[in-house]
């Protein structure tokens, strides 16, 4: 099953503007269980996705907001020439379709 | 007496729980009316309303300008004022005008004096002025007393002389002194979220802790509610925590809505770092009071031995065009990756015959790698694309050249294969070429070490 199916919120944003932070929010502590427990979303499989050293990618399960949140350094400085997504808010996309 | 000294006398006299109002997270983009003033009718101690944000990038801070629309801005702080005074509560906005350096507070500050004449309003005006003096950062450079973080290159002296603005977040301390000064109505520049609400209750004594959690979640207003949104929200604040309540009766503020808040726009949503100290979300616990109004407590507080102040810079890096256009032949864009960059060397071959390559020039490919910051390497090639050139030059004379040069060359572009001879682009409009003024980038986001971090921040007090 994909990551999109099961989640309730799937979001990104900047988190500071080096960082962006992605939160994947989940409906049940079940689907929370099943999605924290997954090597899907381990922080190598992260950096490989969004192509970042693993050293820059944290990955923090948060249960009492039934969600994961993963941080991610920017390729650029929010702003900076050449950046893409000032706010950060469409860098989500790409898990989207992980697979659980 | 003003307001704030009222309120402050009021709960010395008769320890009760304090009611405060988120009214907005971006005041400028609307405060919804039937929950303002569903807040009104609660009796509350405080408004509050956060006007800005470094997420916005770097232009508007370093340009002075606004985020907001100058009559959307007026219309917010007008419905704030006439609440705030007709009740005689104190009004606190932090990080004014959007970004909240110098030209942002005084642009703000001329709106409320306008409002307050043609309403007939009589007040006392706190300002919190959040510049950083030059000098002052020069000697904290050379003592090493700033520090880079979250892989920002070290600041140098040529950096701070070089920006158009540079302000400092300033923590709860500057909006006590100021709160404890006695004013109905306080506008700060550049601020951390959670001070504009977190001073009021820490004067009286409440638990540092509490306070600082519920400041972080009512300075967003009804977003850690479901549905989240920009309505007011309440806040009724006691010794041993705090209940959220959404002014909007659509919005329930639930366990896990307010818990999962602490995600938003945070790295760690077990904690927060503030000038003076840190917040320590890890024994936080959220109770569901009904169905839409949730208990909060747990939260603690760890003052800082080091008080820090968050540096923000933005310096000009030239003016900038850019140009719109769409393609739709396969072969385009199947070659897109060769044209462009051959279509750019004729034009620099052109526009620096007699100049040196004083310019950048870049293109985004909308539909291939526009909005992605790390697209798969393979995927099956649009249809159509939208391609977005945006050059960065030294004058805005010298940025249109190269864009219109640009223009004209890549619609031309010859390249193997090509059939469509008479044109590469489809333009929505002529012009395609735009001027959009100076560019900007964040230079100073750096850590300032001071032992007083509220002494950078000078208070002005204006009778209207």
């Amino acid at each position: 099953m994909q990551l999109q199916h099961l989640a309730q919120v799937i979001r990104s944003k900047n988190a500071g503007p080096r960082r962006l932070t992605l939160d994947v929010m989940l409906a049940s502590d079940a689907d929370y269980q099943r999605v924290v427990q997954s090597p899907a979303l381990s922080p190598a499989r992260i950096a490989a996705l969004y192509r970042v050293p693993e050293a820059d990618v944290a990955v923090i399960p948060y249960p009492l907001g039934r969600a994961i949140k993963i941080t991610l350094a920017r390729p650029l400085m929010a702003g900076d020439p050449g950046d893409r997504d000032v706010y950060g808010a469409q860098q989500h996309a790409p898990l989207l379709g992980i697979e659980l | 007496m003003t307001a704030s000294a009222r309120v402050l006398d009021d709960i010395r006299h008769a320890r009760r729980p304090m009611r405060l109002v988120g009214a907005s997270g971006q005041l400028g983009y609307g405060v919804p009316t039937p929950a303002f003033e569903a807040a009104l009718a609660r009796a509350p101690d405080m408004i509050g309303a956060d006007m800005g944000s470094i997420d916005i990038g770097p232009t508007y801070l370093g340009k002075g300008e606004m985020a907001t629309a100058p009559a959307a801005t007026r219309r917010d702080l007008r419905k704030l004022l006439l609440g705030a005074r007709m009740r005689d509560i104190p009004l606190v906005i932090g990080s004014a005008g959007s970004a909240g350096a110098r030209p942002h507070l005084e642009t703000t500050l001329a709106i409320v004096r306008d409002i307050a004449r043609v309403e007939g309003l009589h007040f006392r005006l706190g300002v919190l002025r959040a510049d950083m003096p030059r000098p002052m950062l020069h000697d904290a450079l050379a003592a090493g007393r700033i520090r880079a973080f979250d892989g920002m290159p070290d600041l140098t002296g040529e950096e701070i002389d070089a920006s158009a603005q540079i302000v400092g977040q300033m923590g709860t301390g500057p909006f006590r002194r100021a709160l404890a000064e006695g004013v109905d109505v306080l506008i700060a520049g550049r601020s951390c979220d959670t001070s504009i609400f977190a001073a009021l209750p820490s004067l009286l004594g409440f638990p540092m802790g509490i306070v600082m959690h519920m400041a972080k979640i009512i300075e967003c207003a009804s977003l850690c509610c479901v549905p989240g949104g920009r309505d007011c929200i309440l806040a009724t604040l006691d010794d041993a925590g705090f209940e959220l309540e959404s002014m909007n009766p659509a919005r329930r503020a639930t366990p896990v809505s307010v818990a999962a808040h602490s995600l938003y726009e945070q790295s760690d949503p077990f904690g927060l770092t503030e000038p003076d100290g840190s917040l320590d979300l890890a024994a936080a616990r959220y109770e569901a009071l009904d169905d839409r109004r949730t208990r909060v407590t747990g939260a603690a507080w760890r003052p800082s031995a080091d008080p820090t102040i968050k540096l923000e810079g933005a310096r000009k890096i030239g003016e900038r065009a850019i140009l719109l256009a769409g393609a739709a032949d396969p072969r385009f864009i199947a070659h897109h990756r060769q044209i462009l960059p051959a279509a750019a060397a004729v034009v620099r071959d052109l526009v620096c015959e007699d100049q040196p390559e004083d310019y950048t020039l870049t293109f985004r490919v909308y539909g291939v790698d526009g909005v992605r910051m790390a697209p798969p390497a393979s995927e099956a090639p649009p249809g159509e694309v939208f391609v977005l050139g945006e050059v960065i030059a030294p004058s805005a004379e010298r940025a249109a050249e190269v864009m219109r040069t640009t223009k004209q060359y890549l619609l031309h572009h010859g390249y193997p294969g090509r059939l469509s001879t008479a044109g590469n682009l489809a333009f929505p409009f002529t012009p395609p070429e735009v001027s959009t003024g100076p560019a900007f980038r964040f230079n100073v986001y750096h850590l300032l070490h001071l032992p007083d971090a509220d002494s950078p921040f000078p208070l002005e007090i204006e009778t209207l």
